[in-house]
């Protein structure tokens, strides 16, 4: 899981979530522009730096990246051998390294290499950037956006609902397991088939408590008047300041910059 | 009909999917500014009763209602929950489901926002309501990083805000300590006293129905048993016992003595200064010192259980246990009591290893637990959950006994064999077919038990066995213990009710912030009122009793009803 919403007082909390959506898109773009590994190691790293600026616990991360690390190094090879010579424009990237096949057949490339690496910065990115934005948003704000952008009310209310639970679930879900290994459940071992099968006395016990938690909570939201009324008052309007303007001319600044380098054959492989 | 008044005036409700009428015959009218408490067991239809006044029956849980609510002059069947939660508000048992938003002034204003009140109108009210439930300055803290308490509070905090007019709350106290009680009780009459707020409340504890509320009304069978002043009720003690309530400590000892022709029947005592300052008058302080108290000693039976300066953090910041030491004899029953957030959970988990201490050692029948899992561990310690619908999965009692027995690796013949004694044992014959979730919460909480106990485990570690459970299924449960205790079993228990603390255990462990603050047999452990207040906990009532009548040579040993009750006696005689 990403890491969640905690109320701090950065500049970056203080921020409006449209911007902070706006300044997400944009990075996103500006990753997919470029397929040097370079440009996407500095995205990476501002990402990483922000992080630590906003001071968040970033040890959390491990749990996302980690069971990521073998997809990554998958990645990283095949990409290494899917491309032939002829799609580089760089004479370092045409090199063939070797072939994996006699007869040159499947060349590993040094530009495919590269662009693996890219493949693999993009992801790490977008986990970054993404933990910036629920990391310092709160989810009253995103449920404001959702009604800005004239989603209905309800449909906002149960996603953003949905997220706000997950924390409260994965605690559910922890002690279920403990109460299940206490009886001596081995978990996770074995073949396919035992492995699977071990899951059963956690899975049935979650799915039956997250029925009588979603029914409670519906009963509570009554109880609290959700849907009394044709509108709802916002406890803090979401605003758009001085700092908000500044930062989405500069991302769009930086933007423009990068399209018109892209265009200069800048970060190309 | 006033504003703020309730009628009820139904003649049965039957829940869609049962074939029985839960409710049968609920007459109740209810004025404006009246404190009312219901009482019952488990199942007697309190939870529906209190769903009837806001509408939630019919409206969310269907079925066939023959009836008419007037709520605050409304016909609940004619408005929706939510227009009617303007004028009602309740609250509901488990807060957990209740709070929606990580911060609290955001969760507090979730009911104003959607009544679309003004937003400085709202902002008030959301300080207003967190300081009436005592958290002033809580607005900006985090809903998940909230004790137990701390939740319930923030849950009545948010009905409080949308200032209704008609306040409703199912069991709200169930796990505040005993401080945490006594403010929100207090918090209750103050809203009464200068808003005239109409006040329904249900509960367990029969001491506090005595003190706050105007009315009783208890439930039996869906049906109402009894309504009127708390303390004809009381002091009518079989009756009570009938109805499966448990009478005040004090108001028992009254009716003891009272049947030996010690009291009269109508002084049956109520309230504690009553009581001593009747005894004061009529007791003799010289004769007989006799002191009538079970003194077992098993200290002297094989240590199983030893920790050494145990130490544990969730993060490395703060230490949530501090270094505890505690030797647990085989044979014995030890209750472990504290209020929320001491520690009580945390350290019973080292016991058979779902926790692991960072610094500290633990010693199971002599061997040290470092190198053994959580597996090989269970054989000797067993871990009965608090939640039984934690582990429940299996599709019949009978798997989901043998679940456990299967992972251990015993045989066919010996796992039918051990099914069949664990649940005649705990008087659950002829239940291997049926399927666990078609049981009551009661008899759920047995098999959980069973589940374990088939395993035979020489230690049984019980996390807060009786919390949600009427009287009659907590004394079941501590009953049930009592027994496997007395075949050998040692039995190491977390609970909240000091009361069957000093009835059952051996030896009592008070933990307040992580550390030990005393570990004694009951009855030294409960005359030290003033150490106990600090851990904002409280003695049973009758070993406060016996301490102001200590000059007259009571001894402040008789913590329990009979102890106390023989020890007069005695000294009448």
């Amino acid at each position: 899981m990403l890491i969640e919403y905690y109320p701090l007082n950065s500049p970056l909390h203080k921020l409006d979530v449209r911007t902070k959506l706006i300044g997400f898109v944009i990075l996103m773009v500006i990753a997919f522009l470029y397929s040097s590994p370079v440009i996407n190691l500095i995205l990476a790293i501002i990402c990483w730096v922000i992080l630590l600026y906003v001071k968040a616990p970033l040890k959390r991360l491990n749990s996302v990246i980690k069971p990521l690390i073998p997809i990554f190094v998958i990645m990283f090879v095949i990409t290494g051998f899917s491309y032939p010579p002829s799609v580089f424009e760089s004479v370092f990237n045409k090199q063939v390294l070797f072939y994996l096949i006699p007869d040159e057949n499947v060349p590993l490339t040094a530009g495919g290499l590269q662009l693996g690496l890219t493949l693999v910065l993009r992801i790490i990115t977008m986990v970054l950037a993404s933990t910036v934005v629920t990391f310092t948003t709160s989810i009253e704000d995103i449920l404001q956006f959702f009604k800005k952008m004239k989603m209905p009310y309800q449909l906002a209310f149960i996603i953003t609902t949905g997220i706000r639970f997950i924390p409260t679930m994965q605690r559910k879900a922890e002690m279920i397991q403990e109460a299940q290994i206490a009886r001596g459940a081995e978990i996770g071992t074995g073949g396919i088939i035992k492995k699977i099968k071990s899951f059963i006395p956690i899975l049935i016990p979650i799915i039956v408590n997250s029925i009588r938690m979603s029914d409670n909570l519906a009963v509570a939201m009554l109880n609290r008047g959700f849907g009394a009324m044709k509108t709802s008052t916002d406890l803090d309007e979401i605003r758009m300041m001085k700092n908000d303007y500044f930062i989405i001319t500069l991302s769009f600044l930086i933007l423009i910059i990068a399209l018109w380098a892209r265009n200069q054959k800048y970060g190309v492989l | 009909m006033e504003r703020g008044s309730v009628l009820i005036d139904v003649e049965e409700f039957k829940y869609a999917d049962n074939v029985s009428p839960t409710l049968k015959g609920i007459n109740l009218n209810i004025k404006k500014g009246e404190i009312i408490g219901i009482m019952g067991r488990t199942g007697a239809g309190k939870t529906s009763t209190l769903m009837l006044l806001n509408g939630l029956i019919p409206h969310f849980y269907e079925g066939d209602l023959k009836g008419n609510i007037t709520v605050n002059t409304m016909n609940t069947q004619r408005y929706r929950v939510q227009t009617l939660s303007r004028f009602i508000g309740l609250v509901l048992q488990d807060p957990e489901t209740q709070i929606f938003s990580l911060k609290i002034d955001k969760d507090i204003a979730f009911g104003p926002s959607n009544l679309a009140f003004d937003r400085n109108k709202i902002k008030e009210a959301v300080l207003k309501s967190l300081d009436s439930v005592g958290l002033k300055g809580y607005e900006n803290r985090i809903t998940t990083r909230l004790s137990g308490g701390e939740k319930q509070r923030v849950a009545i905090a948010g009905v409080l805000a949308m200032d209704p007019e008609i306040l409703v709350l199912d069991e709200p106290t169930s796990e505040l300590d005993p401080k945490g009680k006594r403010e929100i009780y207090d918090l209750l009459i103050d809203l009464r006293k200068k808003k005239k707020v109409t006040i329904i409340i249900s509960g367990h504890d029969s001491e506090e129905m005595l003190y706050y509320v105007d009315r009783l009304v208890v439930l039996d069978e869906g049906k109402i048993a009894w309504q009127g002043k708390p303390e004809n009720l009381f002091r009518n003690v079989p009756f009570t016992k009938k109805l499966g309530i448990c009478p005040p400590e004090l108001t028992e000892i009254g009716y003891l003595l009272s049947q030996n022709g010690i009291i009269k029947e109508d002084e049956i005592y109520l309230t504690l200064e009553e009581s001593a300052d009747d005894l004061l008058k009529k007791i003799n302080p010289v004769k007989n010192n006799k002191v009538f108290v079970k003194q077992k000693t098993k200290s002297t039976n094989d240590i199983v259980i030893e920790t050494k300066d145990l130490c544990y953090s969730y993060d490395k910041d703060e230490l949530i246990l501090k270094g505890v030491n505690v030797k647990i004899h085989k044979g014995e029953f030890v209750a472990l009591i504290g209020k929320n957030g001491a520690g009580k959970t945390t350290f019973s988990k080292h016991l058979n290893g779902l926790l692991r201490p960072v610094s500290g050692e633990i010693y199971i029948n002599g061997k040290n637990t470092v190198k053994m899992s959580v597996a090989q561990l269970s054989h000797e310690v067993g871990y009965v959950f608090q939640n039984p619908d934690h582990q429940i999965f299996a599709a019949s009692v009978k798997e989901e006994i043998e679940y456990g027995l299967k992972t251990f690796g015993f045989s066919e013949s010996e796992r039918e064999e051990r099914i069949k004694n664990v649940l005649k044992f705990v008087g659950m014959e002829n239940y291997e077919h049926r399927h666990p979730f078609s049981l009551g919460k009661g008899e759920r909480q047995k098999l959980a038990v069973s589940t374990i106990l088939a395993m035979a485990p020489g230690v049984l570690v019980i996390d807060e066995p009786t919390t949600g459970q009427d009287w009659e299924g907590a004394l079941q449960m501590m009953d049930l213990f009592k027994e496997l205790n007395d075949n050998g079993h040692t039995i190491f228990t977390i609970t909240h009710d000091m009361r069957l603390a000093a009835e059952y255990a051996d030896r009592v462990i008070v933990f307040a912030d992580g550390k030990i603050v005393l570990n004694d047999t009951p009855s030294n452990v409960f005359k030290q009122t003033e150490i106990l207040n600090k851990c904002f906990l409280t003695p049973p009532k009758t070993a406060l009793l016996s301490q102001k009548l200590k000059s007259l040579g009571v001894s402040e040993k008789n913590i329990t009803v009979k102890e106390f009750v023989d020890s007069i006696e005695l000294k009448l005689n």
